[in-house]
C-alpha cells in the first residue's frame, strides 16, 4: 500500500496516524489474517491496527467479510467447523489464536453484540449479571452494583430500574439491544464488538444506540460493523472499507468519506454498488 | 381497466370447501372424544346408583279358615312368576304373580295340605331359600322344598310348582327323646344334614344325618345324635353356617360359637357378648359373618380375624338404621353381602356390608309382616301381612361399589385388617369380588415411574448430545434411527421382556447392577482418554466417526459386567443373588418385576422423549447460544444456563408425553409385569396396571356386571390419567410457544 499522508490530517484534531500507532495506542493488531470456509477464502491477508478508546467501523457490501473479520476478533468463528484461520490477531501483544489462549477468557475481554437483540429468557437483572455469574461472582451487592452501572452505561437504567426482575423478553427491540449491550459491558471487556447492532431496530432506537456508542468509547474500544454508511460516518472515528474479503481502505472516518484514496471506496460511498 | 375485487368462482368454492372440510374434521375429532367419554360414563354410571324398592304387585290372599291362618313362611321362584305361602294349617298355596292369557294376578295355581288331618304347624325353620323344616303340634318333623319346573307349550313358558321331600316322606327324628323343640336351626350339604335344636327340657342337641350316597339322588341316611354342653338356659336364636362348621347360639346378649367339625365332640369355640340389647341375629351370605341387630336400631357385623391369639371373632363394622328403633329382623341375600333390616314400625333399610353402603330406607309395612322374603335373584322383596301379599321390585345391581370401596381400604371377610385389594374373580361360588382401584392405579404409576427412571436420563442425555454436540452429518442419521424405534410393536418388546429379559435378569442380577456402574464409567474413561490423545492421531479419525469409538468400549463393558456377574454372585451374595435378596434382605423377588418393566417400557418411551427433547434443544435459537458464548461462557455453561433453560418447557412436555405413553402402555406391562395387583414400591416386585388389567379381564367379565362396569371405570381413570398428562404437556408447549415467539 502506498503511504500518502492524508491531506485532511490537519482538519480533524483527534486524527491518528493509523500506520504508525504506538503500542500503547493499539487495542488490536491484526496481521496477515486469512480465513477459509472450506475451500473458499473469505478474508485475504488482512493487516490493520485498531486504536484504543476509539470507534472503528467496518463497512462494505454484503458478503465482503466485514462480519467475519469482526467474529475473528473474539473467535466466534471457532464454532463453525469448516472454518480455518491463519495469521495473527494480537491483544496486548498476545496472539489470540495461540494454543494456550482460553477462548472463554478471551471472550470476556472482547465482548460482542449481535445483529438481532438476543436477551436470554430470564429477568432483566439475570441477563445483566449473566457474565458475572459465569465468572463465579456470588456477592449480591457486587452484582447489584454491576447491574446499575451497566444499565446506566447502556442508558437503560431509567427505563427498567423498577422492573429489573421482570422478563427481558417484555422489552422493546431497542431496549433489548441496549440490555444486550449492558450485559456485554457488565463484565468490563476491553473491546466491544458490535455486529450491525441497529439493523433490526427502528430509527429512534437506532439514534439512541448511536448516542450510546459515542458514550461507550470513553470506556471501551468499540468495533462496529454496519452496512449503513451514514451510521459509520456518524459514530466512528476510523473506518475500514472491505470488498470481497480484502481490506481496501482503512483511514479516519472523515478522510474516508470525504477524500477516499481508492476508486472502489469512492464508488461504494457514492452508491455505485453495495 | 377495472380491478376485479371479487375472487373467481372456483377459487371461492375451493376456499369454502377447504374451510368446511377442516371444520368438519376438527369437530368430528372433538365429537368422537366426547362420545367416548359419554359412553364410558354411561356404562359406569349405574354402579353409583343407590337401590330402589318400588311396589310391584299386591293382592289379597285366600283365608281358608275363619279362625285365622297366619302365614308362617313364604317364598318366590327365581323369575318372580309364582309366590307361595305356608300357613299355620300346613297348607301351601302357590299364586300367580304375572298375568297370563288365562289367569289374572293372584290366581291360585296350586294348593296342598302338607300335614296329617287336624294337625297344625308349630313352626317353620328355613335354611337357604328353598329348604323348609316343618314342625307340627304332634312333633312331626318333615323337610320340604318348594320346586318350580318350567315347561314350554306353544312357545309359552309355564312354571309348574310342586313340593319336594329332600330327606324323604318319613317323619324325621331330630330328638331321640322326642321332646318338643323350642328352637332349631339346620343346614344341609350333599353329604350331611345337620340340626342343632334346643328342647323344652333345656337340652342343646346336635343331630346329623349322614347321607349313604348323596342327598341329591338318594334320601337314605344314617343318623348321629349328640348332646352339647351348654351353660345358658335360654336360646333365642340358632344359626349354622352352610358348610356345617360353626353354630352360633344366641342367649340374650351372649353368642356362643360352637365348632361342629368334630363328629364326636362339639366344642365351644368362643363366646362374644354385646354391650347393647340384642334382638336378632343373621348369617351373611357365605356364612363367614354374623349380623347382630339390637334394640337401638344398630346392626353389627362380626367375623373371624387372624390375630396374635389365632383366629378370633371381632366386630368389624356397624350399620345404623337411623330411626333408632329396635331391629326386629334381618334378612340376608343369598349370594351377595347385602342385607335388609326391618325395625319394629315396619321401616326397611337396605345395606351392603363390605362397601358399608346404606342403599335404601323406606316404610313399606305397618307393623310386623308375617313373612318377609328376598327373591332368589335379590331383585324382589315379598311381604305377607295378614291376608295381603305385596311384591316389591328391587333395583340393586351394584351395591358393592361405592367411591369409598373403590378408593379406600376395605375390611373384607377373613382378612386381618382393612386393605386395598383387587381380586375380581375366583374359583369359588360364594366369592366376593374385591374391587379396589388403588392397587392397579398404583401399579400404573409404579410401572410408569420405573420406566421414566430408566428412559428419562438416557433419552435426555442422548437428545442433548444429538442436538447440541453431534456433527450435523451424524445427527441426520442418528435422529431418524431413534425415531424409528418408536415404530417397534410393543408386543414384541413385551414378549422379549417377559420371556427373554426377565429370566436373563434373574440369572444375571449382579450384572444389571454392574452395568449401571460400568457403562457410565467406561464412557467417561473413554472420553477422558480421547481428550488427551495427541492431536495428530485424533485428526486421522473423521469427526463423524469419533463417537463410534464408544461402541466397542460399551460392548466390552457389557461383556465384562456379564462375565463378572457369577464371580460377584459367588463372593458377595453367597452364590445366588436372588436367594440372597429373598433370604438375607427379606425382599421378595418376582421374576417379572419393576426392573424388567422399567427397562422394557423405558425402551418404548425413549424415542418419544428423545425426539421431542431433541427438537426442543435444537430449536433453541443460535443467537442465544452465541450470546452466551460471547459473554465468556463455556459450551457446557451455555448448555446448562441458556440452552436447557430455554428448552425446558419443551423438555418438560417431552417428559410428560413420555409419561402419558408409559401410563397408557398395555402390551409391555401385560407381558412383563406378572400382573400381580400389589401395593409395593419394590423394584423386585411386579405390579398390575390399569391398561393391562382391562386387557386381561375384559374378555372374561359378564356384560353389565359390576366387574364389567368397574373395568369401564378403570378405563375411564386411565383415560383421565393420559388425558391429564397429555393436556399438561400440550398446555406447557403452548405456553412455550407464546413465551419464546419473540426470540
Amino acid at each position: 500500500m502506498i503511504s500518502v499522508k492524508p491531506k485532511a490530517l490537519a482538519d480533524s484534531p483527534n486524527k491518528m496516524d493509523l500506520e504508525n500507532l504506538s503500542p500503547e495506542q493499539i487495542a488490536l493488531d491484526i496481521k496477515g489474517l486469512n480465513l477459509f470456509y472450506g475451500d473458499k477464502q473469505a478474508l485475504q491477508n488482512i493487516t490493520m491496527s485498531i486504536p484504543k478508546g476509539q470507534v472503528t467501523a467496518f463497512i462494505g457490501p454484503s458478503g465482503c467479510g466485514k462480519s467475519t473479520l469482526l467474529r475473528c476478533i473474539n473467535r466466534m468463528n471457532d464454532l463453525v467447523d469448516i472454518c480455518k484461520i491463519t495469521g495473527e490477531i494480537n491483544l496486548h501483544g498476545e496472539n489470540i489464536y495461540d494454543r494456550h489462549i482460553d477462548v472463554a477468557e478471551l471472550r470476556r475481554k472482547v465482548g460482542m453484540v449481535f445483529q438481532r437483540p438476543n436477551p436470554f429468557p430470564k429477568s432483566i437483572y439475570e441477563n445483566v449479571v449473566y457474565g458475572l455469574r459465569i465468572m463465579g461472582e456470588k456477592n449480591r451487592r457486587a452484582l447489584d452494583e454491576a447491574v446499575e452501572t451497566a444499565l446506566k452505561s447502556a442508558a437503560l437504567w431509567n427505563e427498567v430500574k423498577d422492573r429489573l426482575h421482570e422478563s427481558a423478553l417484555g422489552l422493546s427491540g431497542g431496549q433489548q439491544q441496549r440490555l444486550v449491550i449492558a450485559r456485554a459491558i457488565a463484565i468490563k471487556p476491553e473491546v466491544l464488538l458490535l455486529d450491525e447492532p441497529t439493523s433490526a431496530l427502528d430509527p429512534i432506537s437506532t439514534l439512541v444506540i448511536e448516542e450510546l456508542i459515542n458514550d461507550l468509547k470513553k470506556q471501551f474500544t468499540v468495533v462496529i460493523v454496519t452496512h449503513n454508511m451514514q451510521q459509520a460516518a456518524r459514530v466512528s472515528d476510523q473506518t475500514a472499507f472491505m470488498y470481497m474479503g480484502d481490506l481496501i481502505e482503512y483511514s479516519d472516518t472523515n478522510t474516508l468519506f470525504t477524500m477516499p484514496n481508492k476508486k472502489k471506496t469512492e464508488d461504494y460511498i457514492t452508491g455505485r454498488y453495495g | 381497466m377495472t380491478i376485479a375485487l371479487n375472487s373467481s368462482g372456483t377459487r371461492r368454492l375451493k376456499n369454502s370447501l377447504a374451510k368446511w372440510l377442516i371444520t368438519l374434521g376438527g369437530i368430528s375429532v372433538l365429537f368422537t372424544l366426547v362420545l367416548i367419554f359419554m359412553y364410558l360414563l354411561y356404562v359406569i354410571k349405574p354402579i353409583f346408583n343407590s337401590a330402589k324398592v318400588e311396589p310391584n304387585v299386591s293382592f289379597v290372599i285366600d283365608k281358608r279358615a275363619e279362625n285365622s291362618s297366619d302365614t308362617l313362611s313364604a317364598g318366590l321362584d327365581e323369575l318372580q312368576e309364582l309366590a307361595y305361602q305356608i300357613n299355620k294349617e300346613g297348607i301351601v298355596d302357590f299364586y300367580q304373580l304375572k298375568a297370563t292369557s288365562e289367569h289374572a294376578v293372584g290366581y291360585k295355581v296350586l294348593s296342598k295340605n302338607l300335614l296329617a288331618e287336624n294337625n297344625q304347624l308349630d313352626m317353620i325353620i328355613e335354611s337357604g331359600v328353598y329348604l323348609k323344616l316343618l314342625i307340627d303340634n304332634q312333633n312331626n318333623i318333615q323337610l320340604i322344598t318348594p320346586q318350580f319346573k318350567a315347561t314350554y307349550t306353544d312357545d309359552t313358558r309355564t312354571i309348574i310348582p310342586s313340593i319336594g321331600y329332600p330327606l324323604g316322606n318319613e317323619n324325621l327324628i331330630i330328638d331321640q327323646q322326642n321332646k318338643t323343640i323350642k328352637k332349631l336351626a339346620f343346614a344341609m350339604t350333599e353329604e350331611q344334614a345337620m340340626f342343632i335344636a334346643f328342647t323344652d327340657d333345656n337340652r342343646l342337641i346336635k343331630t346329623t344325618f349322614i347321607a349313604e350316597d348323596d342327598f341329591n339322588y338318594d334320601p337314605a341316611y344314617e343318623t348321629n345324635y349328640q348332646e352339647i354342653d351348654f351353660v345358658h338356659n335360654i336360646v333365642d336364636d340358632i344359626l349354622i353356617t352352610p358348610d356345617l362348621t360353626l353354630a352360633f347360639i344366641r342367649s340374650g346378649n351372649i353368642i356362643s360359637i360352637f365348632e361342629l367339625d368334630d363328629e364326636d365332640n362339639v366344642s365351644l369355640k368362643a363366646e362374644i357378648s354385646s354391650v347393647t340389647e340384642l334382638t336378632t341375629m343373621a348369617l351373611l351370605s357365605g356364612g363367614s359373618s354374623i349380623l347382630l341387630g339390637d334394640n337401638a336400631g344398630t346392626v353389627s357385623q362380626w367375623f373371624e380375624v387372624a390375630g396374635k391369639n389365632g383366629r378370633q371373632f371381632k366386630q368389624i363394622r356397624t350399620f345404623t338404621t337411623k330411626n333408632n328403633e329396635a331391629v326386629s329382623r334381618i334378612v340376608t341375600e343369598q349370594f351377595r353381602k347385602s342385607f335388609y333390616t326391618m325395625t319394629l314400625s315396619g321401616v326397611v333399610d337396605v345395606f351392603y356390608t363390605t362397601s358399608e353402603a346404606h342403599l335404601w330406607q323406606g316404610k313399606i309395612s305397618d307393623g310386623q309382616p308375617n313373612a318377609m322374603v328376598i327373591s332368589p335373584r335379590a331383585d324382589g322383596l315379598l311381604l305377607i301381612n295378614e291376608n295381603k301379599l305385596e311384591l316389591f321390585s328391587v333395583e340393586n345391581e351394584h351395591p358393592e361399589v361405592t367411591l369409598s370401596a373403590l378408593w379406600q381400604e376395605v375390611w373384607y371377610e377373613g382378612y386381618p385388617e382393612p386393605d386395598f385389594i383387587w381380586q375380581s374373580t375366583s374359583g369359588s361360588d360364594d366369592f366376593e369380588g374385591k374391587f379396589s382401584l388403588v392397587p392397579i392405579s398404583f401399579g400404573t404409576i409404579k410401572a410408569a415411574l420405573y420406566a421414566m427412571l430408566f428412559a428419562v436420563p438416557i433419552a435426555l442425555s442422548a437428545a442433548i448430545y444429538t442436538a447440541y454436540f453431534m456433527t450435523p452429518g451424524l445427527r441426520k442419521k442418528v435422529k431418524p434411527t431413534i425415531e424409528l424405534m418408536e415404530a417397534l410393536p410393543t408386543v414384541i418388546l413385551g414378549f422379549l421382556a417377559g420371556l427373554w429379559l426377565a429370566p436373563l435378569i434373574e440369572d444375571f442380577l449382579p450384572a444389571v447392577f454392574l452395568l449401571v456402574i460400568f457403562l457410565p464409567c467406561s464412557t467417561l474413561i473413554t472420553a477422558f482418554a480421547w481428550h488427551n490423545l495427541p492431536k495428530h492421531i485424533k485428526n486421522h479419525v473423521p469427526e463423524t466417526l469419533a463417537p463410534m469409538i464408544l461402541i466397542p468400549v460399551l460392548l466390552l463393558a457389557g461383556y465384562a459386567a456379564f462375565s463378572l456377574s457369577p464371580v460377584a454372585e459367588l463372593h458377595l451374595f453367597g452364590g445366588d443373588m436372588r436367594q440372597y435378596i429373598t433370604n438375607e434382605l427379606g425382599i421378595s423377588f418376582d421374576q417379572r418385576n419393576a426392573l424388567v418393566v422399567g427397562i422394557a417400557m423405558g425402551f418404548a418411551v425413549i424415542p418419544t422423549i428423545f425426539t421431542m427433547t431433541e427438537d426442543a434443544i435444537f430449536s433453541v435459537p443460535r443467537h442465544l447460544t452465541s450470546g452466551s458464548l460471547a459473554l465468556g461462557a463455556t459450551q457446557w455453561q451455555t448448555l446448562i444456563k441458556v440452552v436447557l433453560l430455554t428448552a425446558s418447557p419443551g423438555i418438560f412436555s417431552a417428559v410428560m408425553m413420555g409419561l402419558g405413553r408409559a401410563v397408557g402402555e398395555t402390551m409391555i406391562v401385560l407381558m412383563a409385569t406378572g400382573n400381580t395387583p400389589i401395593l409395593d414400591w419394590s423394584i423386585f416386585q411386579g405390579m398390575r396396571t390399569l391398561a393391562a388389567n382391562i386387557a386381561v379381564e375384559m374378555p372374561e367379565s359378564e356384560v353389565g356386571s359390576s366387574h364389567y362396569r368397574i373395568l369401564f371405570l378403570a378405563a375411564f381413570v386411565l383415560f383421565v390419567f393420559t388425558f391429564v398428562f397429555n393436556t399438561l404437556a400440550e398446555f406447557v408447549r403452548q405456553r412455550l410457544r407464546e413465551k419464546y415467539s419473540s426470540l
